[in-house]
């Protein structure tokens, strides 16, 4: 099959039990996503209640302090504090189309959760989160949040407690329940449709951009840097670029600690194609394909696996495959924080670092734009801490 | 005829359902999994699903999910798991192994290589939960030409259109997922799996085994009757060494005792 494909990447790799609900999610996303009416309705969301279309600001302060122009596409701006909105308002419309009672989910961070359940309020849907026991502990006012927006917390214990470890137990919870209930994946992973269908809803971040950059500069930038692991930020990002050869498209992943291979999420620099998750995609893993667990203090970039789509493109070389270790990205924060007064969220200051510790990527005229993926207020301890040390 | 057509002949003959044995290889370590074989295909296993543990069984539920965690940590690789179907085959065992893998283990080693070593140290087939019919091509293709059996999976949530798609491809027996689940779930009620055996004996004659959420004689007997080839159980059995892990080796006489019951709901079999 091609569907689904990205090079050699992709795929549907699931038990027989989904491919029903993979199929049926196909053929709706296929048939209801062009309608005028789910446009309508998507965009007016995205407008009205998200904050969208989210500025491209011209970051002055921090562009002289790299040496070149540098503008910050705010998804920070959107409602709910980063991107994760986009898709997730998407899926659930969609899954309110296709008759589904309830979304499930895994996050990380807990912006992808929060976003859902947002989406699953908006739309009339029960939202059930399934998030690692770790992650619930450094992610708690995001746990909060979605706690009080009435979504259903489920801890999971199994593994090491982490992204990794939530999106099997989704997967499993899932298969009992793919006939009522959608899983509204929130990166551009997983099996066919949902990596295409995460990159459409996003690709709107790209758009905008596309059209603010004409209008503030006549012409589309040198570069591109987002952050990521599936890839879900980076890819709506690039999407409408991909054509645009001269625009260079950066995709910084999780160095952790040290690049070495039990400290890191670089799954790029360390790993090789291997099927996760339903899908063939570069990814963290021994000699005998047992998954390694990745480490970074980011917890939205903590997963081993790159998506299909930014796993092609990086194999092909139109994307260039990037990192930060977490002590540059910490310093990162700290240089965003005094130059533009901007808290970002520890995932998006791997895009920042990225562009402060590479000056030999850019030149003096080039315009740069980050995708300021989303804001630090759910960091802040992590951040304090790395400032002040153990309060 | 190889050694699993052999045995669905034979147990035709008999008129007897077959019982399958699903075991992780190397929980909690090497010599018990293979105690725990010759113990089940002693006691009425009529063959054996040697799983490969994989850190991230998606298909399978908690039981499964700790035999696999303990057996990686005990430090079981797959060429480990392939040396282990030579191992009881030189002990005598004559039982068909089918070995149960998550496509992403004989992806990394080849799918080639793999099929060739499973073959060369006597295994009869594999099952991969994790690749349906769409992902299946050319790898059904290579392993029939290697002269293994693919297992292929059908489950509740399988269309019409689907399940002769499959049916077509079908080689050895077909895999019934008796439920909308993960494998030790519980077997609520029977009538949908009962409504999936009928359909799938409908169109093949191909064996149909059931599997997923079987711990019981009765649950054997019940879908036996309705006409299924055979069973497979496999954590019902990890649950109970799992309570003795410090030695699991004390929990074989029980065990042994469940794997009699479950075949005798195979037996007494109306065609």
């Amino acid at each position: 099959m091609t569907k689904g494909r990205f090079g050699r990447y992709g795929g549907m790799y699931v038990s027989e039990i989904l491919m029903h609900a993979l199929l049926e999610l196909e053929e709706a996303f296929e048939r209801i996503y062009p309608t005028e009416e789910f446009q309508k309705e998507f965009h007016g969301l995205l407008r009205d209640y998200g904050g969208r279309p989210t500025p491209l600001y011209y970051a002055r302060n921090f562009s002289k302090h790299v040496g070149f122009k540098v503008y910050l596409k705010r998804e920070d701006l959107l409602c709910g504090g980063s991107h994760k909105l986009n898709n997730a308002l998407g899926q659930a419309l969609l899954a309110k189309k296709m008759g589904k009672r309830r979304l499930i989910t895994e996050t990380a961070a807990g912006q992808h959760g929060l976003a859902t359940v947002m989406a699953g309020n908006i739309c009339g849907l029960k939202t059930e989160i399934f998030m690692g026991v770790k992650d619930i502990e450094r992610q708690a006012s995001n746990v909060n949040k979605m706690k009080l927006l009435g979504a259903k917390i489920k801890p999971v214990k199994t593994g090491a407690g982490v992204l990794k470890d939530a999106v099997s137990e989704t997967l499993r919870e899932w298969a009992s329940c793919s006939r009522t209930t959608h899983y509204l994946m929130g990166s551009t992973v997983g099996p066919h449709p949902f990596p295409t269908i995460v990159a459409t809803f996003q690709s709107v971040i790209g758009q905008e951009l596309k059209q603010q950059i004409l209008e503030k500069e006549g012409r589309v930038p040198d570069a591109i840097v987002a952050c990521g692991s599936g890839g879900s930020n980076a890819l709506g990002a690039f999407k409408p670029f991909i054509e645009e050869k001269g625009v260079r498209l950066y995709f910084v992943e999780g160095g952790g600690e040290s690049l070495g291979a039990e400290n890191s999420a670089a799954a790029f620099q360390h790993g090789s194609p291997g099927v996760l998750h339903g899908s063939l995609m570069m990814l963290m893993q021994d000699r005998w394909g047992q998954i390694r667990p990745s480490k970074t203090r980011a917890a939205g970039l903590n997963y081993p696996g790159r998506g299909p789509e930014i796993s092609h493109l990086c194999e092909e070389g139109r994307v260039k495959p990037c990192y930060a270790l977490d002590r540059e990205v910490f310093e990162a924060v700290g240089v965003m924080c005094r130059t533009e007064g901007l808290i970002p969220a520890l995932e998006t200051a791997h895009a920042i670092a990225y562009v402060l510790n590479h000056p030999e990527e850019f030149s003096r005229d080039d315009i740069v734009v980050i995708n300021y993926s989303g804001r630090g207020d759910k960091d802040i301890e992590a951040i304090l801490r790395y400032y002040y040390g153990s309060s | 005829m190889d050694l699993l057509e052999m045995k669905f002949q034979d147990l035709r003959r008999r008129c007897e359902g077959a019982h399958m044995a699903h075991v992780y290889y190397g929980d909690p370590c090497e010599e018990f999994s293979l105690k725990l074989v010759e113990t089940l295909v002693e006691n009425g296993a009529d063959m054996i699903e040697l799983g490969i543990p994989f850190s991230d069984p998606i298909a399978d539920g908690p039981i499964f999910q700790a035999a696999c965690e303990r057996a990686l940590k005990a430090g079981v690789t797959p060429v480990k798991c392939i040396q282990a179907i030579r191992k009881l085959r030189s002990k005598g065992i004559q039982a068909p192994i089918i070995v149960t893998t998550y496509f992403n283990i004989p992806y990394v080693m080849g799918f080639t290589r793999f099929l060739e070593s499973i073959k060369e140290a006597g295994a009869q087939g594999i099952l991969i939960p994790d690749l349906p019919i769409e992902e299946a091509e050319p790898y059904g293709r290579m392993t029939i030409e290697k002269g293994l059996h693919m297992i292929l999976q059908i489950a509740p949530t399988t269309s019409k259109t689907r399940l002769k798609m499959i049916l077509e491809e079908a080689s050895g027996f077909v895999y019934l997922i008796s439920l909308e689940g993960v494998t030790g779930s519980r077997l609520k009620s029977t009538s949908t799996t009962l409504r999936l055996i009928r359909n799938v004996k409908a169109y093949t004659s191909v064996p149909a085994m059931v599997g997923f959420g079987i711990s019981k004689r009765e649950n054997a007997e019940t879908l036996i009757q309705a006409g299924a080839d055979g069973v497979v159980v496999g954590s019902a059995y990890a649950k109970i060494y799992m309570e003795k892990l410090d030695n699991p080796f004390e929990a074989l006489p029980e065990i042994a005792k469940q794997a009699y019951e479950i075949k005798l709901g195979c037996k007494n079999r109306s065609f």
